[in-house]
């Protein structure tokens, strides 16, 4: 509270109003009037201030405000309530013998003309409606009286009560009613803007009525419908555009306060809950409620949905009206499935997923589950709570509609590269254009439209099936107008025109398939835009992959000399690591994750190919050889065993970035590396033991060939040891199987008919299956006798 | 009048025996003290049933404990409620966890078999309970609306009905910083209620 320093003038207010409270506490009797007349000096300010004092309180300490006898010759009975404007009588009409509500206007603000209109303006929007579940209007007040106007008397509790004694399902025929009767407000123009359960009486008929309609706007009354930043009614259950000064409120306002009345029907709680009126306000414009069946884990996740999707923040992704929540609530009643897919789906999985991820740390503790294991899973969690792959979640199941979506998106997709492949000689021209176009154009429009109306996963199939769509079109179109139907080279041309057997294919070039691909990645990146599903980043990263390939072809860097081609993949394989890590930083790290196996493919392909086809020519290993004077029989195996170790660099590199997807990479890397290493190391072996076969008094030869012999299980077992940090299993399989080979080609050669080899290999097993049962009580007793060594 | 209805009279009432004036006193600070106890529960739990709850459990302790209690000024009565409200809400926290409640006191009512115990405050007919609460809620409105610390102060002064002395030695501030802050409280609530009238 910094403020000015107080002038004396100021000073003396304060000190005046200091006296006024002291005399109240006293219990001296005094009247702001009174006091003001010895105070004349400090007026008007001093008077203004008191009376505002009062005023906080005042409706508050007015014990028993008197009550008038008869309003409209309708006999007062009792005071029933009172609001923020005025208060409510019970009465009798002796005339038609039954009881009604009169509500006035408090008397101190019949002076206010603003006020007053509203008032009047509450009685004139009520009086329009007739509808069962709102409260009807029979008279408005004379002009003699004081203001008031005659209406139904509700012998009923406000819902939340009501609701305590009802099952789910009754609750729910409930909420539905009064959705309909907001609806029907709706449909007259009117917003309700204070929808609150005390406002919702419940009869002993089951009946809801709404009413205290002192909030209520003309929905056409244009200059009104923003707010004035005054808080009007009960901020509880009221919208987030409704307490942010100057948003516009229409009917979505109302279907958010619906949203959190069900939500209180179903939890029992408010959704947005704080330790202050600032923090609830904060909470409800920052932060999503908590999820309604981790609060009562008997409410249907259906419900859930229509509750969550009606509370949406964003107007526009809310119900569109009242109608559209009844609907799903009574889909929900008919026992269907309900439309209701909050937008942000996975907020409501991401209540799950805490819960898992605490089980999780629990696992942990107890070590149910290994380092290695609670990484992963926690990465696994953290994509599905990933908000854009929304959809992913709704295609989870394999179900016969599912399926057949993608099945006939595949067969529309195979109809027209058919037209791509073969000469249709009877569809020629702009005809096969237009009909790749018009497999195309509406696949797009009904994606688009069935994304936005919500089906997401039906959406994703046509979108999809656009994407294969669009490139193949463009080729089809290409092909037709013999656009860039020049041959670069013609040894890499795809498809010739050659005739292959009784079939006679199209030519396409290199060039038509780089532009075909070129000019579909903005549709691409656009549908990633639109949905904000990383899906398409996938395939634009596959689509960017073949394009790179093309690229390639078309600068004739793909030619088979030696295995060279393979070694133009590493730049291909690189520009796809900057890519993931540029967009990994942009912080799309669900879009990254497609990139980095596709730069990894490209670096399996290449160091395999290289290293297959014998060439490292760029480091010249045999020259290097030939200065150690080895001799490079089986240059592959060590070249295999050169790549395990250009792995184990990338693997280190990748685990060293700061980046988590790269971490995935290097597990991708480690992946590879025993297989590479043990076949190596198997197949030198082999090749170091014919050698020596054919020249068995040559000891240089013995020794290589015992060396791989024993070398071989002893790299198995460090393999299968080496499984363990990182949970790598296929560290361990592969272990296994080559000590096994290991094991037997020992016997094969050394250890003959030996049976202390055979004995203590058994024994040797037993040894070590011993040392692990006692493993913990063994690494004590070594421990304490190091410890007392030093 | 024949019998006094004041705050003072009524303990007087009760001081010479009449357990009978105990509804009326109670019915008397029943709403000062719901407002008050609104502000010393935790935002889960400021519903107006756990409120009465407590307004309950305090006025039967009050009941059980009268004796102790021991006029000073106006304000002292509510401000013993209010230190005995503290007792019941910390009571409450403390055995939150134990569903079980203390059985016996709970019979301590008045009742056919305990014709000594008080009358359950809550003797009012449900439209006239659910009157008051729109006037507590109303009045919370207004309060919610307020920074904290100017919030405090109006409850100080027109909830407990301190003087400008109580409150100073509550907030261990001076009498003229009280003023002051209680001048600016007073303000803020104007300004902030401007466009509304």
């Amino acid at each position: 509270m910094s403020e000015a320093a107080p002038n004396e003038r100021e000073l003396r207010i304060a000190n005046a109003m200091a006296k006024f409270v002291d005399c109240e506490a006293l219990g001296e009797t005094t009247t702001i009037a009174a006091f003001c007349e010895v105070h004349q000096d400090l007026q008007p300010e001093l008077g203004d201030q008191l009376n505002a004092m009062a005023s906080i309180t005042d409706e508050f300490f007015l014990d028993a405000p008197d009550r008038p006898e008869s309003l409209s010759g309708h006999r007062i009975l009792d005071e029933i309530g009172s609001g923020g404007m005025g208060r409510v009588f019970l009465a009798f009409d002796d005339r038609l013998g039954r009881r009604v509500a009169i509500k006035t206007l408090a008397s101190k603000y019949l002076n206010n003309a603003q006020l007053r209109t509203r008032f009047m303006h509450e009685a004139r929007s009520m009086a329009r409606l007739n509808h069962s579940n709102i409260v009807r209007i029979y008279n408005l007040g004379q002009p003699g009286e004081m203001p008031h106007f005659v209406m139904e008397y509700i012998e009923g509790v406000p819902l939340t009560q009501a609701s305590q004694a009802l099952t789910l399902r009754q609750k729910i025929e409930m909420m539905h009613k009064v959705v309909t009767a907001v609806e029907f407000l709706h449909q007259h123009r009117v917003i309700h803007r204070d929808l609150k359960p005390a406002n919702i009486l419940v009869g002993h008929d089951l009946q809801p009525k709404l009413l205290d309609f002192g909030l209520a706007l003309r929905a056409d009354d244009r200059e009104r419908m923003t707010q004035t930043g005054v808080f009007l009614g009960t901020p509880r259950y009221f919208s987030p555009e409704q307490v942010r000064t100057g948003s516009p409120l229409d009917a979505r306002s109302d279907v958010f306060s619906l949203g959190t009345i069900l939500y209180e029907l179903l939890t029992g709680v408010l959704p947005f809950r704080g330790d202050s009126f600032d923090e609830e306000i904060r909470n409800l414009c920052e932060r999503d409620p908590e999820l309604p069946r981790r609060i009562n884990a008997s409410v249907p996740g259906e419900l859930q949905n229509i509750c969550l999707k009606a509370m949406e923040k964003n107007p526009a992704d809310r119900y569109a009206s009242a109608r559209e929540m009844a609907e799903d609530l009574e889909r929900y009643l008919a026992g269907e499935e309900t439309l209701a897919a909050p937008t942000s789906y996975s907020r409501l999985m991401s209540g799950r997923i805490a819960q898992h991820l605490r089980e999780l740390d629990r696992w942990k503790q107890d070590e149910i589950v290994s380092d290695a294991e609670y990484r992963a899973l926690q990465k696994d969690y953290s994509r599905l709570a990933e908000r854009e792959d929304a959809w992913i979640l709704q295609v989870r199941r394999l179900t016969m509609t599912q399926v057949s979506l993608y099945l006939g998106a595949w067969i529309s997709v195979l109809g027209v590269l058919l037209l791509v492949v073969f000469e249709y000689k009877s569809l020629a021209g702009t005809l096969k254009v237009a009909v790749a176009a018009g497999a195309t154009i509406p696949m797009a429009y009904l994606g688009i439209r069935c994304w936005k109306q919500g089906l997401l996963r039906v959406g994703v199939a046509y979108l999809l099936a656009f994407c294969l769509l669009m490139p193949i079109s463009l080729l089809v179109a290409m092909g037709e107008y013999r656009l860039f139907s020049v041959v670069a080279h013609t040894d890499w041309e795809l498809f010739t025109g050659e005739p292959l057997g009784s079939f006679t294919f199209k030519t396409i070039t290199n060039a038509q398939l780089w532009w075909a691909l070129l000019l579909s990645l903005p549709a691409y990146l656009w549908l990633r835009r639109f949905t904000r599903s990383s899906v398409f980043s996938l395939v634009f990263a596959i689509a960017a992959g073949f394009l790179c390939l093309i690229q390639l072809l078309q600068m004739g860097l793909l030619t088979w000399e030696g295995g060279k081609i393979y070694s133009h993949l590493i730049p291909v394989a690189v520009l796809f690591f900057v890519l993931g890590m540029i967009i990994e930083k942009l912080r799309y790290p669900a879009d990254s994750r497609y990139f980095y196996p596709i730069g990894t493919a490209f670096v399996w392909i290449a160091l395999t190919g290289l290293a297959s086809s014998n060439d490292y020519g760029i480091w010249n290993l045999q020259r290097i050889g030939r200065i150690a004077s080895w001799d490079l029989r089986s240059q592959v195996a060590y070249l295999f065993l050169l790549n395990a170790g250009i792995y184990f660099v990338l693997q280190k590199i990748c685990d060293r970035l700061p980046w988590d997807q790269l971490h995935s990479v290097a597990r991708a890397f480690r992946f590879v590396i025993p297989s590479h290493v043990l076949i190596a190391l198997f197949s030198l072996g082999t090749t170091a033991m014919d050698q020596w076969n054919k020249d068995t008094a040559n000891l240089a030869f013995r020794f290589e060939a015992r060396t791989f012999e024993v070398l071989l299980p002893c790299v198995a077992c460090l393999f299968v040891y080496r499984s363990v940090p990182g949970q790598m299993k296929n560290y361990f399989v592969w272990g296994m199987v080559f000590l096994a080979i290991g094991i037997i080609n020992l016997q094969q050669d050394i250890f003959k008919e030996g049976r202390a080899w055979l004995i203590s290999l058994i024994l040797g097993g037993l040894l070590v299956m011993l040392t692990a049962t006692n493993y913990a009580s063994l690494r004590m007793t070594a421990s304490r006798w190091f410890r007392r060594e030093r | 009048m024949e019998t006094p209805t004041t705050a003072f009279g009524l303990i007087e009432r009760i001081r010479q025996g009449d357990r009978d004036a105990f509804t009326p006193l109670f019915e008397k600070y029943q709403r000062r003290l719901a407002v008050l106890v609104h502000y010393k529960l935790s935002a889960a739990k400021q519903r107006p049933e756990d409120i009465d709850e407590i307004l309950q459990e305090t006025f039967l302790a009050a009941f059980e404990d009268f004796g102790q209690f021991e006029y000073r000024s106006p304000g002292s009565f509510l401000n013993w409620l209010s230190r005995i409200a503290d007792h019941v809400i910390t009571d409450e926290a403390r055995y939150e966890n134990r569903q079980k409640r203390r059985g016996g006191e709970m019979t301590r009512f008045r009742s056919d078999s305990n014709p000594q115990g008080a009358e359950p405050a809550d003797t009012q007919s449900p439209s006239r309970v659910m009157a008051q609460r729109l006037d507590v809620e109303s009045l919370l409105e207004k309060l919610n609306v307020l920074p904290g610390q100017y919030r405090e102060i109006i409850l100080l002064a027109k909830i407990e009905g301190l003087s400008t002395q109580e409150m100073a030695d509550r907030l261990g501030k001076s009498r003229e910083a009280v003023a002051l802050l209680l001048h600016r409280a007073v303000q803020s609530f104007r300004k902030i209620q401007k466009p509304n009238e």
